[in-house]
């Protein structure tokens, strides 16, 4: 069966917006425990098939299996309780509440303590205890108690992460995790991807080719919304249409 | 003991024990905050907790009096409810209606919802008085408090207290509520109801529940301000009902559990003491709402709970004279503003129209226990003169209250950034 070792599968998968067509069949599986990255010029439609594949929207035609089973059309709740969770390229998080509430919403989530109108939060210690376990892996613990609005950028990158961590998936996928931020601050984040999702599988879009190259075991080129080429980073390097569509000079 | 439990004891002990002292008109004003300020807390459950801004909860305010009332009746023809228990039909009724409305109502969000809550109660405010079974007509429909259980619930007094203790009731469930992880959630659907759906949660079910539970807490206040008045009308409906709640809500601040009832009991006692006096209440009221969205938007709650947790931090010797100054030029501007509003209302008022045609000219009119020319240079000199001087003072002390502020701000970063580099060696 194609699900044990892909365990994401997407077959002839289109998108329009009216006469709009942005994602125009795409065909792409990620192996069961990859890091697997989607590169692309600006417009290939990276942001729209991570929509897609997380429930954000249906897709027009074509089929998103997760583990064998079809989740096209569900909705976003239903896919990330089937183990597929991601995070978002412009941080989004309860700017509002504390760094440790940011993630023990999720936490939660993933216990299925989602209607519960009878305890305590407070009295949760299980949960709570999780909850900081998962703020130490991605060294926020000392923030616990801060308002998430008052995090500095990176740590608000770092607290994404987590976020997108607490429900625990399977399968993350990661929105340009390292947009905007310094060469130390990516240096520190790949670190912490690259430790989190040890054991998982890991589908990110990103625009750092350095960050790509050294993360990922699989790179895809998504080229005006259909898959250029799936392959080994060094041989997407080297190859000439993938040059000519988006590397050009810098990256050779 | 915590300053706050301290506080809360005192507020209850006082509500109990003070009541039976006061007059009557009083004793019914209280009623009336105490309703006031359950639907400003149920509102604000919807409203700042859930981020979701109603503008109809008359509906549910309504349609619980208007339930409890219709529950009354059948008592008075013998169905053997006691009365004390009368207020939970309201929030029956609340609950199921809350479910209805908000079906249609959380399907859009921001402005839109707002509109669809508006257009759903201002439905109801058009219906009534042609629905004449359910609402009684024009006139609306009444009742009266059946004795049970050994009270007669005849007296103010009486009610009062079942007003507090259903008040209470509530009011503890809705806090209690916000503790659990359902309170979390309610705050995440806030900051961003997209993480909360992609993070597992069905937003669409827990918005319409918050709603239903909004509206049940909305319909118990409901029920217990008809039984009070033994009556109601369609009136009830009318966007002013909506109108009042938002306003508690926000003068008294959204942030804080206890803000909103703050601020519906604060306003209640204003109107109370205020529409004797005057006739421009209600522009007064305005005028409050108005000023502390613009200076103070986090809301007297907020204001009161921000002093509370940076009172170590603090320098309040330096932070007095300024605060002293600047309540000082708070009290010589609003001097001036009611000299120049109650001024206006007695020269347009008919009385002195009728003066006026009997004497001729512009006679001067009595006010503060004087005689003031209405062409008089001090007449309008004055006031002008009181407002530039307290707008001065409360600008000036404003800035030195900023810097005391500031400088309590920076110590608590320096204090946090200590701790951390604590944790980190």
């Amino acid at each position: 069966m194609s699900g044990d070792t892909h365990i994401l599968e997407l077959s002839g998968l289109k998108k329009s917006f009216g006469a709009l067509s942005i994602i125009q069949g795409v065909d792409l599986q990620v192996a069961r425990g990859s890091r697997h990255a989607i590169i692309g010029p600006n417009g290939a439609g990276k942001s729209t098939l991570f929509n897609l594949i997380s429930g954000a929207f249906p897709p027009t035609a074509g089929g998103i299996a997760l583990n064998g089973r079809s989740i096209a059309g569900l909705a976003p709740a239903q896919i990330n309780r089937l183990g597929l969770s991601r995070s978002f390229q412009i941080t989004n998080v309860f700017a509002k509440q504390t760094v440790l509430d940011n993630v023990l919403i999720g936490v939660m989530a993933r216990h299925g303590v989602r209607f519960n109108l009878w305890q305590f939060t407070s009295n949760m210690k299980e949960l709570r205890n999780e909850a900081i376990a998962l703020l130490a892996d991605v060294r926020l613990d000392h923030r616990a108690e801060t308002l998430a609005s008052d995090l500095a950028y990176s740590e608000l990158r770092a607290l994404e992460i987590g976020m997108t961590l607490a429900t625990g998936p399977e399968i993350i996928l990661l929105d340009e995790p390292t947009a905007g931020m310094s060469r130390e601050e990516t240096s520190y984040i790949v670190g912490l991807i690259r430790r989190l999702t040890e054991g998982k599988t890991l589908l990110m879009v990103e625009h750092d080719m350095g960050v790509v190259f050294d993360l990922c075991d699989e790179v895809s080129v998504l080229v005006y919304g259909k898959v250029l080429m799936t392959g080994a980073p060094a041989e997407v390097r080297a190859n000439r249409e993938v040059q000519a569509a988006y590397l050009g000079e810098e990256a050779i | 003991m915590r300053l706050s439990t301290i506080f809360i004891t005192l507020s209850l002990i006082a509500s109990i024990a003070v009541p039976p002292f006061l007059d009557l008109g009083l004793q019914f004003t209280l009623i009336t905050a105490l309703t006031a300020a359950l639907f400003a807390t149920a509102f604000n459950l919807l409203a700042g907790q859930a981020g979701m801004l109603s503008f109809g909860h008359a509906a549910f305010f309504g349609l619980g009096a208007f339930g409890v009332l219709h529950l009354m009746q059948v008592v008075e023809r013998g169905f053997g409810v006691p009365t004390v228990l009368l207020p939970a039909f309201g929030g029956l009724v609340g609950l199921l209606t809350g479910f209805a409305f908000g079906y249609f109502a959380t399907r859009r969000s921001g402005a839109y919802f707002s509109l669809i809550t508006l257009a759903l109660a201002e439905l109801l405010h058009v219906a009534a008085p042609r629905w004449t079974s359910l609402f009684g007509g024009e006139a609306g429909i009444s009742s009266m408090r059946m004795p049970s259980l050994g009270v007669t619930f005849g007296a103010t007094i009486e009610v009062y207290y079942l007003t507090l203790a259903w008040f209470l009731i509530s009011v503890g469930a809705l806090y209690y509520l916000s503790r659990t992880p359902f309170g979390l959630l309610i705050l995440s659907l806030r900051d961003s109801e997209e993480r909360v759906r992609f993070m597992g949660y069905d937003a669409e079910r827990s918005k319409v529940l918050v709603f239903a539970i909004s509206a049940m807490f909305t319909g118990i206040a409901g029920g217990l301000a008809a039984m009070a008045i033994e009556t109601a009308n369609f009136s009830i409906f009318a966007m002013h009902t909506s109108a009042q709640a938002v306003l508690y809500t926000f003068v008294g601040g959204t942030a804080v559990f206890m803000g909103p009832a703050v601020g519906a009991i604060v306003f209640t006692l204003f109107a109370y003491w205020v529409s004797n006096a005057t006739a421009a209440w209600l522009f007064y009221q305005g005028l409050i709402f108005v000023l502390v969205i613009l200076f103070a938007p986090q809301g007297l709650g907020g204001i009161l709970q921000t002093h509370y947790r940076a009172r170590h931090q603090l320098d309040w010797s330096r932070l007095a004279s300024p605060y002293v100054l600047y309540a000082l030029g708070m009290a010589i501007t609003a001097f001036g503003v009611v000299f120049v509003v109650h001024s206006i209302e007695i020269l347009f008022s008919s009385s002195y129209r009728l003066a006026a045609e009997v004497e001729g000219g512009l006679p001067a009119y009595e006010m503060f226990g004087r005689a003031w020319g209405p062409l008089a240079p001090l007449t309008w000199g004055g006031p002008i003169f009181a407002l530039v001087v307290g707008i001065a003072l409360m600008r000036r002390s404003r800035r030195n209250i900023a810097l005391v502020w500031a400088d309590t701000r920076e110590e608590r970063v320096e204090a946090r950034n200590l701790d951390v580099e604590e944790k980190r060696t």
